[in-house]
């Protein structure tokens, strides 16, 4: 009796000490393609970094040097707009997607949002397009935006839903109990108390939108000059990492690599921010 | 009945389909301490939570009959400004936790859009601290955050909010549940002490601490009002055999 | 449980208020017994009303803390022994109301040198004495004062032992004693059993106070 349970349990630990090892892996093989990716960007990236590249416009064929700031301008412009669409609008629905959970309304809505999350990026670049660039007449900064924001709106939404989900019910009703407004209690109690991963949700927003480039084909479409006008073309920096490092030119592939550093330094330091405000305003019920 | 200030007639209130609370008549004595026991699922929570319309926010709850206090419906009254007259502790201290503590005791004026003087709102956030016996604690940290205070403290400090309304009743959800032996104790002579000045309806599931802090104990069971009477009468010689079996524990 | 606090605070009063009452009823008792002072008898009777309303206050005030308060330790000690002690000193308030009764019921007046003899005076003062003692060792919660009630104890069962001797003496002297010596014969019996519950008595504070069982040996407590 006694001897078959121990084997029983041998096999038992094996087969626990086997498990451990292959997720041990599997994780580590992860990490190892993100490492790896990482350190080819810079190892690549590194050496093209330099001032011009962040001061100076692109320069002709033929002629060595020139930067992205145009991009870098265009980037930044086209992605805080399109925050300053979405954030708002995302909480927004966020919100209502957590008050009225489990109603048929918030169903909608929320297959809705798993919908547009799912749309790819330059088909909402060329809707876009029809709704915005047409119309206008003209590619601009603020149709880039646009299909920006509707990028953004997802995983805003998303966060901001889990995020109120998981306060607890009882802190609204303490609120309520005290005659507050149900919009008080949600903007004075819930939105402050979920601030931590609003925002968290926000900045991953952002950096899954500063990539992209396919939906401002269709709208930004891109500028060789440095312009600040939101209703021009403007430049951006997926943009040019997609036209200058597919051109021939060996100086426009350096340039491409400095700008892939860049916008890859721009998503690590929002993860980092990301991180720090978590823990910062981590509130524990 | 003379010093009633809560009175329900006929109060029936459902879940959908499902009828929790069936033809309640009861009238709870102003400035004493009226506790509600009855097993799990009696219906006494909801009773409470009917009084200040906090039954309402489930979207199914249904609701039939008159709850009136004094002699006003409060059906018919603004759900806001009832709760302000009613307020209510819950079953887990639910300090709000991006507040302070000075804040959070000041939380049902800055909630309602009332504002105050400095020197008016340090004079509510003292008394209402004072009255809960937690003054001398925090006095010299009302600044930190509200969830850095130990469980019987967070409670304590939700009383002081509640209290700080200056409510005419106060209606507590099991306020001892989840908290230790000394805290409970704490807790239940602070209520002895403010039953002076305010009316305090308790649910509790802990029949001595009903039979300890109440002056009117009710006994629910299955939805219905079983028994409503002086605490010591219910617990010497109760009326009814289910109240009778119940509080010696032959329950089943 | 500042509120079981104050229950039991009260119910301390009333147990105090109560040993009040029966100790001014030996007292009126002994007087009508040795200076014949039939005033009071009825002053006795009335007290003796008050005494059993006190009784039935207290009872209940117990009941009331026993059944919402569950006392535990000390309190459920007190509580207990504050039932028992409140049933002792009722009975001997109606001691005192019989005694008084029999005093008068008794047509001739209680032969001066009898009641000498018999030592009713000491009886009577060493009881009372007892129930200094007691009252005492209650406000006090001092054992010590309570143990000195065993020793006064046993002078009164001495006296009202020797009694029956110096009884039947003065029964045998003339037959129309008789109506005399029996009476003051059951009189120093109930001075006997005042002695009882006074033990009986300073043993609960003892219990009380120490948790120690003193009586019957206190073996079952071992």
């Amino acid at each position: 009796m006694t001897t078959i349970e121990i084997a029983g349990i041998k096999r038992r630990k094996f087969k626990d000490t086997m498990f451990k090892y292959i997720v041990y892996g599997l994780t580590f093989t992860c990490l190892a393609v993100v490492l790896i990716i990482l350190f080819y960007i810079f190892q690549k990236g590194i050496p093209c970094l330099n001032w011009s590249l962040f001061s100076q416009m692109p320069k002709p064929v033929g002629e060595s040097g020139g930067g992205v700031l145009n991009a870098m301008v265009g980037s930044l412009m086209v992605v805080s707009i399109a925050a300053l669409i979405a954030i708002p609008l995302g909480i927004a629905v966020g919100i209502f997607l957590a008050e009225k959970r489990g109603k048929p309304a918030a169903d909608r809505v929320s297959i809705a949002v798993d919908v547009l999350q799912g749309v790819p990026s330059i088909v909402v670049g060329m809707v876009v397009y029809v709704w915005v660039v047409k119309p206008l007449g003209i590619f601009s900064a603020l149709s880039g935006s646009i299909a920006l924001a509707i990028m953004m709106l997802p995983p805003v939404i998303k966060n901001t839903e889990e995020t109120l989900v998981l306060i607890p019910n009882t802190l609204k009703e303490a609120a309520l109990a005290l005659g507050a407004s149900d919009l008080k209690s949600t903007m004075k109690i819930l939105l402050p108390t979920g601030i931590g991963g609003i925002f968290s949700g926000c900045m991953l927003g952002i950096a899954r939108v500063a990539g992209e480039v396919a939906p401002l084909l269709f709208t930004a479409f891109g500028n060789p000059y440095l312009s600040f006008n939101i209703l021009k073309p403007v430049n951006s920096l997926p943009m040019v990492i997609f036209n200058y490092g597919s051109s021939p030119y060996e100086d426009w592939h350096r340039i491409a690599w400095g700008g892939s550093v860049i916008l890859v330094g721009f998503v690590i330091i929002l993860n980092v921010i990301v991180k720090f405000f978590e823990s910062r305003w981590k509130v524990q019920f | 009945m003379e010093g009633t200030i809560l009175r329900t007639e006929n109060l029936c209130a459902s879940f959908g389909t499902n009828q929790i609370l069936k033809n309640i008549n009861i009238d709870i004595p102003e400035k004493k301490v009226t506790a509600f026991m009855g097993p799990s699922g009696c219906g006494k929570t909801t009773f409470l939570r009917c009084i200040n319309r906090m039954h309402e926010l489930n979207p199914e709850a249904t609701v039939q009959g008159k709850i009136r206090l004094h002699y006003e419906d409060v059906y018919q009254m603004d759900a806001m400004t009832l709760r302000r007259k009613v307020g209510m502790v819950f079953q887990r201290p639910n300090p709000f936790p991006t507040m302070s503590i000075y804040e959070n005791v000041i939380a049902g004026f800055t909630l309602n859009g009332l504002k105050l003087k400095k020197a008016e709102k340090d004079a509510i956030v003292e008394d209402a601290l004072r009255k809960v016996a937690l003054w001398d604690e925090v006095k010299d940290k009302l600044n930190n955050r509200a969830t850095s205070l130990s469980g019987g403290q967070q409670q304590r400090l939700c009383l002081a909010r509640t209290v700080a309304m200056k409510p005419e009743v106060i209606l507590l959800d099991e306020p001892t549940s989840a908290l230790d032996p000394l805290s409970t104790a704490k807790i239940e002579d602070l209520l002895y002490e403010l039953k002076g000045n305010y009316t305090l309806v308790i649910v509790t599931h802990n029949m001595q601490q009903a039979a300890r802090i109440s002056d009117m104990t009710a006994f629910f069971y299955l939805g219905e009002l079983l028994e409503f009477d002086d605490t010591k009468k219910v617990f010497t010689n109760p009326k009814n055999e289910k109240t009778q079996n119940y509080i010696t524990g032959r329950f089943g | 449980m500042e509120h079981l606090k104050s229950e039991l605070d009260f119910l301390r009063g009333e147990l105090n208020q109560m040993l009040d009452l029966v100790h001014k009823q030996l007292q009126k008792a002994e007087e009508v017994l040795l200076e014949n002072n039939t005033e009071l008898v009825k002053e006795i009777a009335s007290t003796e009303k008050l005494v059993n309303a006190k009784e039935l206050q207290i009872d209940s005030r117990c009941e009331t803390i026993l059944a919402l308060f569950t006392p535990v330790a000390v309190d459920l000690r007190f509580v207990l022994s504050a039932l028992k002690m409140n049933a002792n000193l009722e009975r001997i308030a109606d001691i005192a109301d019989g005694i008084s009764r029999m005093v008068v019921h008794t047509k001739v007046r209680f032969d001066k040198v009898l009641l000498e003899k018999i030592e009713a005076k000491k009886a009577f003062d060493t009881a009372i004495e007892m129930f200094n003692c007691v009252a005492q060792a209650y406000q006090k919660e001092d054992t010590l004062i309570a143990r000195e009630v065993f020793t006064k104890d046993k002078i009164v069962d001495a006296i009202t032992n020797n009694g029956v001797s110096v009884a039947e003496e003065f029964a045998k002297m003339s037959p129309e004693n008789l109506s005399q010596a029996i009476p003051l014969l059951s009189i120093m019996k109930m001075l006997e059993r005042t002695g009882d519950h006074l033990k009986n008595i300073a043993e609960e504070i003892i219990f009380y106070a120490e948790a120690k069982v003193l009586k019957h040996g206190g073996k079952a407590n071992e």
